[in-house]
């Protein structure tokens, strides 16, 4: 129920009162309100937005370390099924979109 | 105060639908409903039956391809280009996908009282530099105003006419088991960036509108002439509902890979940001190609010798299965349906 | 996208996938609650990827798919004045009311626009001092913080001419409504993780508690819901019955203080009516009383209109996962995108409207749908 996505905050600035700033989604930036992350948030963090709010910080250390634990899970993933649906006809794939 | 206690909501819901609605200039299925519903019973005849891009007319031994689109698209100027460039390419574009050679364009604008000359130069200056480059010119013209709060500025509507030569004779039914689906370029340029201006969803990027004629794609695949079955440029409604109507058309299945779409990561990141999928999003200088297995490769090696074809890439296949239906199948290996959306695609907040 | 793209990576959602199916020793029911999960969920075919390993049921975690139908017609009412500037969240525009939808409003004459945030209705009041700007506060805890603070601005700038539809719901309580229906069959839920991102999950801890089930707070991506996934099953093979988080880059034990404070100083809770579920106790938020000059309801005179919901629409079944869409009688052919009959089949998220392409394609016939 909650579109949200993760993007780094650009610009810190204050309107009338209200903490906004400006947050970059891999290079599309949008204006967003940072009045509720404001006290644990710093230019170049990465929070999560949802309708122009930031709703969260995003923990990159947390983030980091329960990716290696799914990282070298997926490692030793068994690839064939991966085979069977590649196409070689195709280009380069990017991977899941 | 007020107690409704039954609504008309079962077992027929908003049926009683009097009226035009936005969704029915958006390309899906509302667009293709009024077309059935309403025109093609009052206008009938065999070349407006063809349904295509543009429709084919023989004239003494030669056949011309004939295509009318109108253009409100807003805001009037958008990053990449404005409406008379649009304009010029949308109709360019229509003609090309037919394979036919386009010769002459018309322009007829609708001017809203108080459009600043200043605007409007810019506008025709763009219509005339898109003309020049095609090298195809605007031969008869026409201009009307309307009140101040009509036509958002300006509307243009442009007619181009075209002769087909050879064996490059693409139609949407003409699409085949084994077909490679080819696409041009990235997708999904021109709707972020006219969406990233839009009042209430605006948002700052360096995304720009694919706004380009295809002509020189077009003479570029002449060289496979029968081999290519299906051409189609895929603007409202973007890739998914082009492939629908060829799928219909056709009475194919149609396959794609998700891995395989060409998306520009900054129009990717704008889609995420407000729940839209590129599929649905309007292009206006890539196009969809059906070829020949065969010559797939040949297709592609032609398409990226243009600067225009670059990033050409085959996202798909023609099947047996499923006729009718385009089915995408997956980073994981799962499929789903990639269907025509009743109208015009929703920024969501789920 | 950093922290995105990384949780779609299709070799950790194989070996996720794998260890499901090795690690459960029945097919386990799952609900996930969020209409982002199901949307991924369903658009990535994971739940045909787990092949009968777990079953996942559909919960009513669409806001759009849960707003009952009298706000809706509240909402058609208010927009077809002349003097209002209707604006809404995008995937409202297509749901039903009782005779007709926003887009339809739209068609007739009325001011209807689209928004991405509360703060652009919110400008739009600003720089249209002549216009009744109105804003459709629909959403779960997500958006609550959102919709609040464009009432609380509102009131700090002076701003007249604002004011807000509200139809907020809540997930507890509907966890509770789940739990305790006698044929619930869920074992164990996938928590909103951006709910919960605002909220925290202490709330969760006593529903884990009484009724014996582990929660796990998980995220959208496709990586997000099979590790929740494998959480879940983890603790259901092991007896443990805790809140747990999958979703430890957004969220915290105490989510954001900031948001509930401005939350609650705009909101209180209050009994609210689920479309096609009924009405839940202390389940929705409204409007204090010191903020009612931005009630859209009180302003507009709609306060008192009531609708009753109709019989055939089973979208409460379907929203707590006692029917597959396909086995509504509905599906497919009274009810379909062009003309839902319910908000189920209208939504991106709905899980008529996902059930209806993904029948189309794998078996017409199976899935119930008229050819």
């Amino acid at each position: 129920m909650c579109l949200g996505i993760p993007g780094k905050v650009v610009e810190l600035r204050d309107d009338n009162g209200l903490a906004m700033g400006v947050v970059d989604f891999g290079g599309v930036r949008r204006d967003c309100c940072l009045a509720y992350v404001q006290d644990e948030v710093a230019l170049g963090d990465y929070v999560i937005v949802h309708v122009g709010f930031a709703i969260s910080r995003v923990d990159e250390a947390e983030a980091r370390r329960t990716f290696e634990v799914l990282k070298e899970m997926g490692e030793t993933a068994d690839l064939d099924w991966l085979k069977e649906v590649a196409d070689d006809s195709l280009a380069p794939g990017r991977g899941a979109a | 105060m007020t107690s409704i206690a039954q609504g008309l909501v079962c077992p027929a819901p908003i049926v009683t639908n009097d009226r035009v609605q936005l969704g029915h200039g958006s390309g899906g299925k509302m667009s293709a409903a009024i077309v059935a519903e309403r025109f093609w019973p009052r206008l009938q005849n065999a070349a407006l039956g063809q349904f295509a891009d543009a429709s084919v007319v023989a004239v003494g031994t030669s056949e011309i391809a004939v295509s009318t689109d109108t253009f409100v698209v807003q805001p009037i100027e958008f990053p990449g280009g404005n409406i008379g460039s649009l304009a010029v390419h949308g109709t360019l574009n229509d003609i090309a996908m037919m394979g036919a050679r386009p010769i002459c364009l018309t322009a007829g604008f609708v001017l809203e009282e108080g459009l600043s000359f200043e605007i409007l130069d810019r506008v025709i200056d763009e219509m005339a530099r898109a003309s020049r480059e095609a090298g195809v010119p605007v031969v008869a013209g026409d201009t009307k105003v309307v009140g101040r709060g009509s036509a958002d500025g300006l509307y243009i509507n442009t007619t181009g006419i075209g002769v087909l030569e050879g064996a490059l004779r693409p139609s949407p039914a003409r699409a085949r088991a084994g077909d490679a689906i080819i696409v041009s370029g990235q997708i999904a340029r021109h709707g972020m960036a006219v969406m990233a201006q839009r009042e209430g969803l605006a948002f700052e990027s360096a995304i720009t509108s694919d706004s380009a004629c295809l002509v020189p794609l077009v003479e570029k695949l002449r060289e496979l002439g029968a081999d290519v079955h299906v051409m189609r440029d895929p603007t409202r409604g973007g890739v998914a509902s082009a492939l629908n109507e060829i799928a219909q058309a056709s009475n194919v299945g149609v396959e794609i890979d998700e891995g395989a779409l060409p998306v520009p990561d900054d129009v990717r990141a704008a889609c995420e940001m407000l729940g839209l999928d590129p599929l649905y999003v309007a292009n206006e200088g890539v196009l969809v190609a059906f070829v020949e297995k065969t010559v797939a490769a040949r297709a592609l090696q032609l398409l990226r010798s243009h600067p225009l074809g670059a990033g050409a890439v085959q996202i798909g296949r023609v099947i047996a299965e499923h006729p009718k239906l385009v089915a995408l199948r997956t980073g994981y290996g799962g499929t789903r349906v990639v269907d025509m959306l009743p109208g015009d695609q929703l920024p969501r907040i789920c | 996208m950093k922290f995105l793209s990384e949780y779609r990576d299709a070799h950790i959602a194989r070996a996720l996938i794998d260890r499901i199916k090795d690690e459960s020793t029945r097919p386990w029911a799952l609900m996930e609650v969020c209409g982002g999960q199901t949307h991924t969920i369903v658009r990535q075919g994971l739940d045909e990827l787990l092949d009968g390993a777990i079953e996942m049921i559909h919960g009513p975690g669409c806001p759009v798919c849960v707003t009952p139908l009298e706000q809706i017609d509240k909402a058609l009412a208010i927009a077809a004045r002349p003097e209002v500037l209707f604006t809404s969240f995008g995937d409202m525009l297509r749901v039903p009311g009782s005779d007709c939808d926003l887009q339809q409003v739209r068609a007739r004459g009325g001011d209807v626009r689209i928004v991405y945030s509360p703060l652009d209705a919110l400008e739009f009041a600003r720089r249209a001092p002549d216009k009744e700007v109105v804003f459709f506060a629909v959403g779960f805890e997500t958006t609550a913080p959102a919709n609040a603070m464009a009432v609380w601005r509102a009131r700090e700038l002076g701003v007249k001419n604002f004011s807000v539809l509200v139809s907020h719901v809540t997930v507890p309580p509907a966890i509770t409504a789940i739990m305790e229906a006698p044929d619930n069959r869920v074992q164990g839920f996938l928590a909103a993780g951006h709910v919960c991102a605002v909220m925290g999950w202490t709330e969760y801890e006593p529903l884990a508690a009484k009724y014996d089930i582990p929660i796990v707070v998980t995220g959208f991506e496709p990586v997000d819901i099979l590790e929740g996934i494998l959480m879940a099953v983890r603790q259901l093979e092991s007896g443990r019955h805790e809140v747990e988080n999958q979703y430890v880059r957004s969220v915290r034990r105490e989510g954001t203080p900031a948001a509930r404070v401005t939350v609650d100083s705009v909101f209180e809770l209050g009994d609210r009516k689920w479309r096609g579920i009924g009405e839940i106790p202390m389940s929705g938020l409204r409007l204090r009383e010191e903020f009612a000059a931005y009630d859209a309801e009180r302003k507009f005179g709609v306060a008192d209109l009531t609708v009753e919901e109709p019989v055939e629409c089973r979208a409460g079944d379907v929203l707590t996962g006692r029917l597959k869409p396909p086995k509504c009688a509905m599906f497919g052919t009274r009810c379909t995108p062009e003309h839902p009959l319910g908000a189920l089949m209208v939504s991106a998220e709905g899980a008529c409207a996902a059930y209806y392409h993904i029948g189309k394609y794998r078996a017409p016939e199976a899935a119930g749908v008229a050819s």
